[in-house]
């Protein structure tokens, strides 16, 4: 697969718009929901629409940091879908009955301190870091969580929802790869070297800090959910055959952390890693809500109506 | 100078209305020729006139499509309407106005000062209006330009002035299902005073300078607005003050104290170059100056985020506002930056999958700059097209003359913009220069003024190569520029630098042919 013409992209992301308007949220089918499924899937709901949110905020971070002009749009662009993908499965809650009258679901603690953390220091970082951090919550999304909703939820609704949601997330993974490989491309090995430097940022060890964790609480929530955790596992090995598919890529020395990273993810008994960041989400639960600022403001545009 | 009539006076005016007095036949292709026709009845066109006059030529005939003067100042009478120009720089040296009521005059003060030029210069006799101009065609043998008008006359000149404007082709955006929109609809430049807003839902698209200024007065009278935005530009605090009764006495009784000021505001308008048009010390504190316009007014992180602009200051026209932030945080106020998809039937879709549902739409998107071809056809000589020729960019020699088109003096024609400067105080220069060229054509009796081709090549490699370093040419995208990039707009210098370009008239530049050796 060859990197694509990102020109050629935009054109086809302009042309690929879509509206909640577009679907009918009141079609028959919400009843295919069990009783049984209910409560997990709120849950399950509730942290998905929150992290298509925080990708929101991500590429609206990535927008600012562009080299070109045409990947400012697209970011821009994928900024707003990722926007449309949170306000959507908003729209199922809402269908489902899983909203308390026009409230915004609560973001679990570990989200919460991502949001916070992006909000403070995304648009400081530079362009790679989130360039690969980005792709990999995108396959692990895409490939694990989306998958195994459609697998156990029968509304059609959801489906149709999720069809176009998944037809958006294809092209944000083509393009995320595709810049993975451009910043690994006819780099000296001084530049690539100090791509890394930003590691020693400590605003960035701080967004480790809120990442690692954010990672492992998914991992359990999925699992609550029912998904065997290989599923999860596999999605994100995809990460690493994708972006490592070519020289470009594999050279780019933020695909080679991210995806050690992702290996000590998914060795459950790499306890040198798992044991303290397990530790971490424990620790973060205790964290008071009241010592975490307003949210902030990003935060209060999502919504479930399609009109406005 | 004769002091102007005071123009607080005259009863406020509504936008395009106001008609022609008299309606005069149009004439027909048989009538005589004219020494000199000028198209368009704006600032530039009627200050030609005027420069003619005082120059002893008065065989003057100006081609007007609307039925009244004013041009910009006729068409843009949005609430808010106002110059960022002082008034006293914005205004003609020859003819100042004591009386501005502050310093940034409103368009409807704008509007009368204009109408104080045709009457105070005798002007009305010289206007036909209603008279749409569809293409020049220079007819060599006789040396004569032919004027073609829509309805089928004709009208013949020795020199033709293009006085069209630079900003008088109102366009809409190019959105999809334009056409699918049900509500209300309103082009910033030709306001619909007749709509009431108070309880409606608006839209403004567009963020540049008359969205700036027509934003803060819709949230005062709108039910809600929403402001869609793709690129925010930089926004300067506006030092607007109200002109005290004294002030105005001062200027009526020595009119040299209101040169004073005018000198003093130039030169102030002229370091402002440095900063606008130059990479240089001074754009990083203009910068500054934005950004602390912007943290003072603005509280919200991620509102400050939206509107902070992500290109060099200059490079795109300043904004200049001391209430266009503390409008958009009204609780009736609202801005939209995701972008738009496409207009429905009841309002914008935007790519977050939100339909935003409106009453009326305002569309403050600006204008159809010709920047490649021209806005109607122009055949010079051997039947050369003009459109042809500028279809990669307009070309010009000192921006007045285009070679192989004789006896034709241009406005506002390539490379004559200012970004800091009043476009008035370019336009003097402009108009004396034009002045000097007609009155060569008639003096000498001449078929035939045209500027040399390579004369015209050296002038636009040098300013080519000065457009190179300026901010306009920094990496934004602007309607300076053309689509593959070339700055075909904006001079790149002082204003001074500008007229003393424009001083001399160089005959060794351009070939002269006589009418009798014709
Ligand atoms: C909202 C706004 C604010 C501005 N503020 C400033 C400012 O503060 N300072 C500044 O320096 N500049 C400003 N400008 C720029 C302004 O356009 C010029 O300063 C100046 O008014 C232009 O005068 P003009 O006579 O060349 O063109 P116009 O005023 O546009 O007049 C052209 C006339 O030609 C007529 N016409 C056009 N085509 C034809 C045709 N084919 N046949 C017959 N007639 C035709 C039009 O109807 C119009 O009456 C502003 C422009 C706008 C739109
Ligand atoms: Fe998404
Ligand atoms: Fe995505």
């Amino acid at each position: 697969m060859a990197s694509i013409d990102l020109d050629k992209m935009l054109v086809k992301i302009k042309s690929s718009q879509w509206a909640l308007a577009d679907i009918d949220w009141d079609a028959p089918g919400a009843d295919l929901i069990t009783d049984e499924q209910w409560p997990k899937l709120k849950a399950f709901m509730a942290d998905l629409m929150w992290i298509e949110h925080v990708g929101a905020r991500a590429f609206a971070a990535m927008a600012k940091k562009a080299p070109t002009e045409t990947l400012r749009e697209i970011y821009t662009y994928f900024h707003a879908e990722e926007q449309r993908h949170a306000n959507a499965e908003m729209a199922l809650m809402k269908r489902w009955g899983m909203l308390d009258g026009d409230e915004i679901p609560e973001p679990n603690i570990n989200l919460r301190l991502v949001i916070e953390w992006l909000d403070r220091y995304a648009d400081e970082m530079p362009v790679y870091v989130l360039g690969t951090v980005v792709p990999m919550l995108e396959v692990a999304l895409d490939g694990a969580l989306c998958s195994f909703l459609l697998e156990t939820v029968d509304d059609p609704v959801c489906h149709a929802a999720f069809q176009k949601i998944n037809d958006d997330e294809s092209r944000h993974l083509g393009v995320g790869f595709t810049v993975m490989e451009m910043q690994g491309r006819s780099k000296t090995f001084i530049q690539l070297t100090q791509m890394v430097a930003p590691l020693l940022d400590p605003r960035l060890i701080l967004g480790i800090a809120s990442y690692f964790p954010l990672l492992n609480k998914m991992r359990d929530n999925i699992m609550e959910m029912g998904l065997p955790e290989e599923k999860l596992y596999n999605a994100m090995r995809k990460f690493e055959k994708i972006g490592g598919r070519t020289a470009d890529g594999r050279r780019n020395p933020w695909f080679q952390i991210i995806s050690r990273h992702g290996r000590f993810v998914i060795n459950r008994n790499n306890r040198f890693y798992h044991a303290p960041v397990d530790a971490l989400v424990k620790v973060t639960q205790y964290i008071p809500r009241r010592a975490l600022p307003a949210v902030p403001s990003w935060v209060k545009e999502l919504t479930y109506r399609p009109a406005a | 100078m004769n002091t102007p009539s005071p123009s607080a006076k005259k009863p406020a005016k509504t936008g395009g209305t106001r008609k022609a007095p008299v309606k005069r036949p149009s004439v027909k292709a048989v009538a005589k020729p004219v020494s000199v026709l000028i198209i368009g009845a704006g600032f530039a066109g009627l200050g030609m006139a005027i420069q003619l006059q005082q120059a002893g030529i008065r065989d003057i005939v100006i081609l007007e499509r609307a039925d009244a003067v004013g041009g910009t100042w006729r068409d843009n009478r949005y609430p808010g309407a106002a110059c960022d120009i002082p008034s006293n720089l914005y205004s003609y040296s020859f003819a100042q106005n004591p009386n501005w009521s502050r310093s940034f005059s409103g368009s409807g003060e704008i509007l009368d000062y204009i109408h104080y030029l045709v009457s105070h210069f005798n002007l009305a006799p010289y206007i036909r209006f209603k008279q749409n101009v569809t293409g020049l065609n220079f007819d060599e043998n006789a040396g004569l330009w032919h004027a073609s008008i829509e309805g089928g006359d004709t009208v013949r000149a020795r020199a033709v002035v293009m006085a069209q404007g630079p900003l008088s082709n109102a366009i809409f955006p190019d959105i999809a299902g334009l056409e699918k929109y049900k509500g209300h609809t309103i082009h910033s430049a030709r306001w619909d005073h007749d709509y009431d807003f108070s309880n409606k839902r608006v839209a403004v698209i567009g963020t540049g300078a008359s969205a700036v200024q027509i934003i803060p007065e819709l949230v005062k009278q709108a039910g809600f607005v929403k402001v869609f935005q793709r690129t925010p530009g930089w926004v300067l605090p506006r030092p607007d003050f109200e002109t005290p009764e004294w002030n105005k006495a001062l200027f009526r009784k020595f009119p040299g104290t209101q040169d004073a000021l005018r000198k003093a505001l130039y030169v102030t308008h002229e370091s402002m170059a440095l900063a606008v048009i130059w990479n240089s010390p001074l754009t990083r504190i203009a910068e500054r100056i934005g950004r602390l316009h912007l943290r003072r007014q603005v509280k919200d992180r991620w509102l400050r985020r939206q509107l902070t602009p992500d290109f060099r200051i200059g490079c795109k026209r300043v904004l200049l506002s001391n209430d266009y932030y503390p409008a958009l945080q009204q609780p009736n106020c609202k801005l939209v930056t995701w972008p738009i998809d496409r207009l429905s039937e009841q309002g914008i879709r935007t790519a977050e999958g939100i339909e935003h549902q409106f009453d009326c739409i305002v569309f403050a998107t600006g204008f159809d700059v010709c920047k490649t071809g021209t806005p109607f056809p122009i055949t010079g000589l051997g039947g050369r097209a003009l459109h042809d020729e500028w279809a990669r960019g307009a070309q010009a020699y000192k921006s007045i003359n285009v070679a192989g088109y004789p006896n034709l003096f241009l406005t506002f024609g390539p490379n004559s913009g200012p970004g800091h400067n009043s476009a008035l105080v370019y336009m003097e220069s402009q108009l004396d220069y034009a002045v000097r060229g007609i009155q060569k054509i008639l003096d000498e009796d001449l078929k035939m003024l045209d500027v040399k081709a390579d004369a015209q090549a050296a002038h636009n490699k040098a300013i080519q190569a000065r457009l190179a370093n300026t901010n306009w040419n920094s990496g934004c995208k602007s309607w300076y520029l053309t689509e593959d990039g070339h700055n075909v707009t904006m001079y790149p210098g002082f204003a001074t630098q500008y007229a003393l370009q424009m001083r001399t008239l160089d005959e060794a530049d351009y070939r002269r042919t006589p009418m009798a050796g014709g």
